[in-house]
């Protein structure tokens, strides 16, 4: 366990040994501040103009998709890919861990820090919410919030463990992230693109059932919890991560 | 300690080691040795846990490094070839990370690595990122990445590799300190390496296999078997008056610089010498040197990893 431990902070702390992670942060605050700037203009607006809930148009806006899209390849395509290209994979792969705890430790090293970057968007919520500071309860139902967090943690985990399992297949990081976005890009295009099509129809739906900006917009920007998105967001993550342990046995056996 | 029989390894279809067998007694200082390619990197590998084997067995204190792989790699400490390591880290910090996966915390650790440190002359260079480090520095920081748990048993490989010769000398001498403690296996390609680093035993390995094991007073006998007598004259000579030499086996001549060289074998060299003084001074022959040519290690290594690649 401590050994685990003592790798998830090497990970952890390896993200700012480079730019990339200050990169990263920067443009993800600044695209959600905006955001934030316009939710706060909206909801005040009187009429039909305006949005119902807090978070609807944060993670309604492509900006948002688009960054959504390209941090998590960003994150993970050092994971493994980094360790390869320099013969550092060897070192760990000879301590005396489990591949299991190796890769585990990558991926909690790597959610923590998409989680960080999540932390500084909780000081918008007071403002969303319309927090009462005198009465201690929200103007509006902080539900609609909770759901959509949830919804970003999971699909967060997806994307991270897709990404991770991309980079240990591949030497090179800019392969890794380009294979991952293109593999996230399944995901998320339909949500940038919007198709014209018969809503009622089984191409719709299944298209529905994979693009997460749809699973958002309708769902959980609205606080409605669908297990059906929750089930692939974790049966993806679980897969993966699955998938990166045997990716990492194979290398042995090569 | 380490226990080897008849392993394999396949890279595709190409065999990197084919049917290697041998034993590392514990306490013994044993050199790998074998040119570039051998099939050296591969099983130490395969030792380390890194690789699996295609068949074949392999065990480390009686575990078997496929069955029971962490067990193992808790009991060897391992360096790799070109010694990989986090360039964006403090030696220290390092070395901190390396001993928390390898299991050590709190007192231990800080004990471990202060130690380490101090062993591997490394406490000038303590808060110096890895990656401005030299390479001499850097095999130093593996080493004592290998030192850290104390295992019992080392893996070097090529732990002189791209060091100047003072360095190397220091390793050498750190490697001899070593041995006291520890089993070490290391590999060389260098041959020179093997003969003064004080190994109890040497494996030549050529295409992965064992051309030749045993101690190095054993290898240097096996090279010497084929020593010969190199006898110069000045002018020219009556091979035919060779014959009346007792004992010779074998006699070769050849011309040289307004001469003759002769390359005669013997049952018993020493006893040859003044036989030949004596038929020189019968002949009237101008004797322009005698000496004993005993082939070293290295010819041995050559005539060995040579005669099987032709």
């Amino acid at each position: 366990m401590r050994a685990t431990l003592s790798l998830i902070h090497r990970e952890f702390s390896a993200y700012f040994f480079s730019p990339i992670a200050y990169v990263v942060i920067a443009v993800f605050l600044a695209v959600t501040g905006y955001l934030f700037a316009l939710s706060v203009l909206q909801l005040t607006a009187p009429g039909p103009k305006g949005i119902s809930y807090p978070m609807q148009l944060i993670v309604n806006d492509v900006a948002f998709w688009l960054v959504f899209l390209f941090i998590p390849p960003l994150l993970t395509m050092r994971l493994f890919a980094e360790e390869r290209s320099s013969g550092t994979l060897e070192m760990l792969m000879t301590a005396p861990l489990r591949d299991w705890q190796i890769v585990f430790s990558k991926f909690v090293a790597c959610y923590a820090f998409f989680v960080l970057m999540w932390l500084p968007t909780l000081l918008y919520l007071p403002v969303l919410l319309d927090w009462q500071w005198g009465t201690w309860r929200c103007g509006i139902d902080p539900w609609t919030v909770g759901a959509t967090y949830l919804g970003l943690a999971l699909a967060g985990a997806m994307f991270l463990s897709l990404g991770m399992f991309v980079s240990s297949l591949v030497k090179s990081q800019i392969v890794a992230a380009l294979v991952a976005l293109f593999l996230s890009l399944l995901f998320i295009v339909a949500g940038i693109w919007r198709p014209e099509m018969d809503a009622s129809g089984t191409a719709y739906q299944v298209l529905f059932y994979v693009t997460v900006p749809l699973h958002f917009e309708r769902n959980f920007s609205h606080g409605v919890v669908d297990t059906r998105q929750l089930i692939l967001y974790s049966s993806v993550a679980f897969l993966c991560l699955f998938l990166t342990i045997r990716s990492l046995e194979s290398r042995r056996w090569r | 300690m380490i226990h080897v029989s008849r392993l394999t390894k396949f890279y595709g279809d190409y065999p990197a080691v084919q049917d290697v067998s041998f034993d590392v007694p514990a306490g013994q200082i044993v050199g790998f040795l074998g040119p570039n390619g051998a099939g050296k990197s591969t099983t130490m590998r395969i030792l380390a846990g890194y690789l699996t084997a295609t068949s074949g067995q392999a065990t480390i204190d009686g575990l078997d490094v496929l069955w029971d792989s962490v067990e193992v790699r808790r009991r060897i400490g391992y360096m790799p070839e070109s010694c990989p390591l986090y360039q964006e880290m403090r030696v220290h910090e390092y070395l901190r990370f390396r001993a928390g996966i390898k299991g050590l915390h709190g007192g231990k650790r800080r004990q471990r690595i202060d130690f380490v440190l101090k062993r591997c002359w490394l406490e000038d260079v303590r808060r110096q990122l890895i990656g401005t480090l030299s390479k001499g520095y850097r095999q130093r920081v593996g080493l004592a990445d290998a030192l850290l748990a104390s295992p019992p048993v080392l893996i070097l490989d090529e732990p002189t590799a791209g060091l100047d010769p003072a360095q190397i000398r220091a390793t050498r001498a750190l490697i001899h300190e070593l041995g006291r403690e520890h089993t070490i296996l290391l590999s060389t390609h260098i041959l020179s390496e093997v003969e003064k680093t004080p190994c109890d035993r040497v494996i030549i390995i050529h295409e992965g296999r064992v051309a030749a094991s045993g101690t190095l007073a054993d290898l240097q006998e096996k090279a010497s078997a084929n020593a010969c007598l190199i006898a110069d004259f000045d002018g020219s000579i009556d091979e035919e008056a060779l014959g009346g030499l007792p004992g010779l086996t074998d006699a070769a001549s050849a011309k040289i610089d307004g001469g003759v060289r002769l390359r005669l074998h013997a049952g018993d060299l020493g006893s040859l010498t003044p036989r030949l003084c004596g038929l020189a001074a019968a002949q009237g022959w101008k004797i322009r040197q005698i000496r004993p040519e005993r082939p070293t290690l290295e010819d041995l290594f050559v005539q060995i990893t040579g005669r099987e690649t032709a």
